[in-house]
């Protein structure tokens, strides 16, 4: 089987969830015997393949045209459309980000085939690859199978595969291949304009690989900056349970819950958290959950991966202090 | 903040589409449309089914329908002849037993002692025989708007001229959001109140215009589980009540176990909102009652699927509010027609619907819809099985104020005495006159807090988990639905007298006790929790909570229940 | 301006969920409008009443369905189309963009919106497919919509706080950012207007599309909690390098 990822870039930077869904493509292809590509897709852009071409993979596409030096559906749809056509790939992988919710799919019927999306891991069933996506806002699980023949497109999720398991080539560097494609501007119908950043009026905890929670057990709202140094040495994004957020000492869209935000990032550190079934079905779709609490008996123990019966006040610091340790 | 207000009329405003409302409206319907196919009224007034109006605070109709239940269909064979065919029944009472609990064992009354009889009854889920009722009232034209409740009463003269319906899009304190629509004036030549248990308005438009009766209304709280069993524990149809165990001889409750079809199970129990020591725990006694032998053999390796929960009106005849003025009509559990003995109200909520239909249908007709045509609806109901059969049992709850035994020889003399037994009427003191202060309560129980109870997650459950499977879900950003009208009263007077029963009689955990800053008690309420059950607003010591009705919408899912 | 609302009724947010077949059990739960589309709606509601004409909301499956379509039409939509279906729930997201594409081909409208993904399936390709299978320009996550003439500015959301204004030409599909709005109520006279509003009903079967399933669900399963948890002991300094050993190690997240 060939299966080619497609990676992102934006304004001179790697999108790195690509390197993760690399690293799934090279886990597929070592079930299967499979040999895989990347590819690289824009407008002066070559600099890219040098560090995929570094990777145990067997080859770097790059396409590159004037129309594609923004980002736009038409633009990488058509371009792909092209690329898949002469490649022939079996399997086409992409990260699951906004611009590939924003195109790819209509890549894929544009070949008169259905896309798996948002898929949060894979499995071998007998010569079938099994993918693996979550239903429900992670409450339910489920195997899905392509019907019919290739090409198949897949994306996966965030945080579904980690990046720094990515192979290095054996023995030298992957041959890096250019396919020329063609576009007319009258085959563009949006126009990109400005790119700007805001600081962000909301939150999208959905979108948080990690996600620092607290609930009753920080007592009181000074003790909160000690869970925030904690979520920054973690990379994590700040969120509660119900109560501190009634208590004002959060704001609501921080909210974990059944009247809050129903999240499945891959670490949910639960700190000073009963567990009350209201908090849990917001979070139990979480890869890995760990619960500091220093009730032995706290259901939240129930769903928890790791567990520290303790006294957060003091498990706090000594997890930051570990954490900035680690980066060393 | 003062609103304009959007102004609306009908002929007809019936506040609560529950089992009295919602009979009222298709009986009414039923009626105008043989009245129109007839040629109508020669000179009288043009009548048509679309300006009926019910209003249902639920998200839709039966969401808040709460019951055992077992249902005496013949109110229903009245309005709906062929419901035998078309109404959601479940399955027929198929055995009907009592029984006495010990905490270890349980004794089967030789002889089912008649008001426990239910043979050509029906177990049903309340939820769904309402839902279907909604269905054929939306077919007969009735404007039937879900998500809107009545918050205050348009007076008018000597009556009432309509509902208020409530302002959506409020924030909690109480400002205007980007989507604010503020409530309707719903004006209307009759206005039925049909709220259910406790009404909000019901309960001010008794106290504004004295309609109370002789006795005051007194409550009990039923707390209810759905199951999903494994096969084999239990008939459909099976039906007990049991007595004795986990309550104590000096209060009046009981439980129920009714096998519906599908191996699902409804189990719950009541208890009657007059018990002295003021931290008996409601919710804690149904988790305990479910640990009898008895129960633990029916719900073992089964599943929780729903939980709520309702007060339900005790005081029967005597307690009955005057349900009729200038434009208006109170019927249903707000008009106290239940029976308290058979633990049934559902029959004598669609019968009272019934005949408010007839009263308000002459009325119309007549063009005049002031007390003394609306009078005619007391009368009617003298004149029903209504009468008979609350008449029978007008001093039966009563009776029970002194304990268990002194109750079941009272009831049982008026048993042979058609009602009268040996005092009649027999008066009572509201139910939270019964609270003995913490001070007078047995040496020793007094001083220690009850441990709060936890659940041992599969057979028992804590509140919260419980609540959680009520559905119950309200917008977050609203005023409080709960207005204590004194929150020093609770962190000062309350927390020595009483011991803050809310916190212990409220079967969602929505008063709970914290502590302030400076660590004295304070009550935090979690309005979002609550299942609309009024058992605050009933048993609160100092009466100073007013349950007033949230942003449509919001309140428990009891969906099956 | 015509603007199609593409709107899908799922379980109820607190439903219990039970399992049956590749599916949950549909007996005994509540349905509700999914959120993600009130925003799309809310949206499609404003445009109208600042450009006018109209609003149709459209859904797809079984005859439940029709009572979302209702409170659409109770909030300010001018009419519905129900494509009738009991087996919606099983279609895959090609297939069902497929039978919308088709139902929506003769209406020519100005805009269709859609909310960015459903609550239950969570495929999120609904809006991109229908704009791909009617040949539409289309653009997704969008936040503000500025019609002038015959093109649109519209302001999209990019991920870590980045944000892109694009223009589009209409006709075009979009898919509408959640939060974006405050929905409206739908108020006593919209919900007495919208009984008197037409829901056109048809059969998926009518709209004479063949689609072969492009993927199939294997397995749909409650994820069940298979480790044990780990406790970890020692002092709060050990405890913590063990957990972030086990963090980068062994659960691999950091």
């Amino acid at each position: 089987m060939k299966i080619l990822v497609i990676t992102e870039q934006r304004q001179g930077k790697w999108n790195n969830t690509s390197f993760e869904t690399l690293v799934a493509a090279q886990q597929i292809a070592a079930d299967t015997s499979s040999a895989v590509g990347a590819l690289v897709i824009g407008k002066g852009v070559a600099n890219f393949t040098e560090d995929l071409a570094g990777k145990s993979i067997a080859e770097v596409l790059l396409v590159e045209h004037d129309l594609l030096e923004s980002y736009t559906p038409d633009g990488y749809s058509l371009a792909l459309l092209q690329v898949i056509a002469s490649s022939k790939p079996d399997l086409v992988l992409f990260p699951h980000t906004y611009q590939v919710r924003d195109f790819a799919p209509k890549l894929a019927a544009m070949m008169g085939k259905g896309m798996i999306a948002d898929c949060v891991g894979f499995h071998k069933e007998g010569d079938k690859v099994v993918f693996v996506r979550q239903m429900f806002q992670g409450k339910t699980v489920a195997d899905v199978t392509f019907q019919g023949p290739s090409p198949w497109f897949a994306s996966f999720q965030s945080g579904a595969f980690r990046a720094d398991l990515l192979k290095a080539h054996p023995s030298g560097k992957a041959p890096v291949n250019k396919i020329a494609v063609e576009l007319k501007p009258e085959q563009i119908r949006t126009k990109p304009l400005d790119l700007f950043k805001e600081a962000k009026s909301s939150v999208d905890l959905t979108q948080a690989p990690v996600i620092v929670s607290i609930g009753r057990g920080i007592k009181a709202p000074e003790n909160i900056p000690q869970a925030e140094a904690l979520a920054k040495a973690i990379g994590g994004e700040m969120a509660a349970s119900r109560p501190i957020c009634d208590e004002g000492w959060l704001p609501m869209e921080r909210q974990i819950g059944s009247s809050g935000q129903t999240v499945a990032p891959k670490l949910y550190l639960a700190l000073g958290i009963s567990g009350a079934i209201q908090h849990v079905v917001g979070m139990k779709g979480a890869r890995t959950i760990v619960a500091i609490n220093k009730d032995q008996n706290a259901p939240i123990f129930e769903i928890a991966d790791y567990g520290i019966v303790g006294d957060i006040f003091e498990i706090m610091p000594a997890l930051t202090a570990a954490l900035e340790k680690a980066k060393t | 903040m003062t609103v304009q207000r959007e102004q609306l009329e009908a002929d007809v405003l019936i506040v609560g589409a529950g089992p009295a409302g919602l009979s009222c409206a298709l009986h009414l319907a039923n009626l105008i449309k043989k009245h129109n196919e007839a040629g109508g009224a020669a000179g009288g007034p043009a009548l048509s089914t679309e300006n009926i109006y019910v209003l249902e605070k639920g998200r839709e109709v039966g969401a808040h329908q709460l019951s055992g239940a077992i249902m005496n269909p013949k109110a229903l064979a009245e309005l709906v002849p062929d419901y035998k065919t078309s109404a959601p029944l479940d399955t027929s009472v198929t055995d009907d037993a009592a029984l006495f609990f010990t905490k270890n064992s349980s004794i089967c009354f030789p002889l089912t002692p008649p008001p426990f009889k239910n043979k050509g009854n029906y177990v049903v889920s309340l939820n769904k025989i309402v839902k279907w009722m909604g269905g054929l009232v939306e077919a007969a034209g009735v404007n039937l708007f879900t998500q809107f409740g009545g918050a205050s009463l348009i007076y008018e003269g000597e009556g009432i001229a309509g509902v208020i319906t409530e302002d959506k899009g409020v924030d909690k304190n109480g400002k205007p959001k980007a989507n604010f629509t503020p409530g309707y004036e719903l004006r209307a030549k009759v206005t039925v109140l049909a709220e259910g248990t406790r009404g909000s308005l019901t309960k001010q438009l008794v106290e504004k215009k004295n309609l109370a009766n002789i006795n005051p209304q007194t409550y009990g709280l039923g707390i209810k589980e759905l199951w999903d069993v494994q096969p084999g524990r239990i008939q459909p149809g099976f039906v007990a009540h049991t007595l004795g165990w986990p309550i104590s001889t000096d209060m009046y409750g009981g439980g129920w176990i009714y096998g519906l079809s599908n191996n699902r199970v409804s189990i719950g129990l009541v208890v009657a909102l007059e018990y002295s020591d003021p931290r008996f725990d409601p919710h804690a006694a149904f988790q305990q009652w479910k640990t009898h032998p008895f129960l633990k053999k029916i719900l073992d390796g089964g599943k929780l699927v729903r939980y709520g929960a309702k007060s339900l009106p005790y005081g029967g005849w005597y307690a009955m509010p005057r349900n009729y003025l200038d434009g208006g009509l109170i019927i249903g559990d707000s008009g106290s027609f239940l029976d308290s003995q058979r633990l049934k109200g559902i029959h004598l909520a669609m019968k009272s619907g019934m005949l408010a239909a007839e009263t308000i249908f002459d009325a119309l007709k007549a063009g005049d819809t002031s007390a003394k045509t609306l009078n005619a609806f007391p009368k009617k109901v003298e004149q029903s099985y209504i009468k008979n059969e609350l008449w029978q049992v007008r001093n039966f709850h009563q009776s029970f104020q002194h304990g268990l035994l002194t109750g079941l020889f009272q009831t049982g003399l008026q048993f042979i005495s058609g009602g009268r037994g040996l005092i009649d009427p027999m008066r009572n003191h509201e139910g939270y006159q019964a609270y003995k202060k913490l001070d007078r309560l047995a040496a020793g129980a007094a001083r220690t807090e009850p441990e709060r109870f936890k659940g041992d997650g599969k057979l028992t459950f804590d509140r919260l988990t419980d609540v959680y499977h009520s559905g119950t879900r309200h917008e977050e950003d609203q005023p409080c639905h709960l207005i204590v009208r004194d929150l020093n009263v609770c962190a000062t007077k309350c927390v020595v007298e009483y011991g803050n029963p809310c916190q212990y009689f409220c079967p969602a955990a929505v008063y709970e006790m914290a502590k302030d800053s400076n660590g004295r008690p304070k009550l935090k309420i979690n309005a979002a929790n609550c299942v609309h059950c009024k058992t605050c607003d009933i048993a609160d010591p100092y009466q100073i909570i007013d349950w007033v009705v949230p942003e449509g919408g919001g309140g428990p899912n009891y969906e099956g229940m | 301006m015509k603007i199609i609302v593409c709107i899908k009724q799922v379980p109820a947010k607190d439903a219990p969920l039970s399992i049956a077949g590749n599916w949950i059990k549909e007996s005994d739960i509540g349905f509700e409008m999914n959120e993600p589309d009130s925003y799309a709606l809310e949206e499609a509601l404003r445009l109208k009443e600042k450009h006018g004409g109209e609003v149709v909301a459209i859904s797809m499956g079984p005859e439940r369905v029709k009572q979302t379509i209702k409170e659409a039409l109770a909030k300010g939509a001018d009419r519905g189309i129900h494509i009738s279906d009991d087996q919606f729930a099983q279609l895959d997201p090609l297939s069902s963009a497929r039978m919308l594409a088709e139902a929506l081909r003769k209406e020519n409208a100005d805009l269709i919106l859609t909310g960015l993904q459903s609550d239950d399936h969570g495929f999120g390709q609904t809006g991109v497919l229908v704009a791909s299978l009617l040949d539409l320009p289309h653009a997704t996550i969008i936040m503000q919509i500025e019609v002038q003439e015959k093109n649109m500015r519209l302001k999209r959301e990019l991920e870590a706080g980045w944000f892109q204004h694009i223009e589009c030409p209409l006709p075009a599909v979009l898919s509408i950012q959640s939060g974006i709005n405050k929905v409206r109520y739908a108020t006593l006279k919209g919900i007495m207007a919208a009984k008197k509003k037409e829901i056109a009903s048809i059969t998926r079967e009518s709209l004479g599309v063949r689609s072969e399933p492009t993927q199939k669900i294997e397995n749909f399963y409650v994820p069940t909690k298979t480790k044990k948890t780990e406790f970890l002991t020692g002092t709060p300094a050990e405890m913590a390098t063990k957990l972030v050993e086990k963090l980068k190690f062994d659960a691999r997240v950091i």
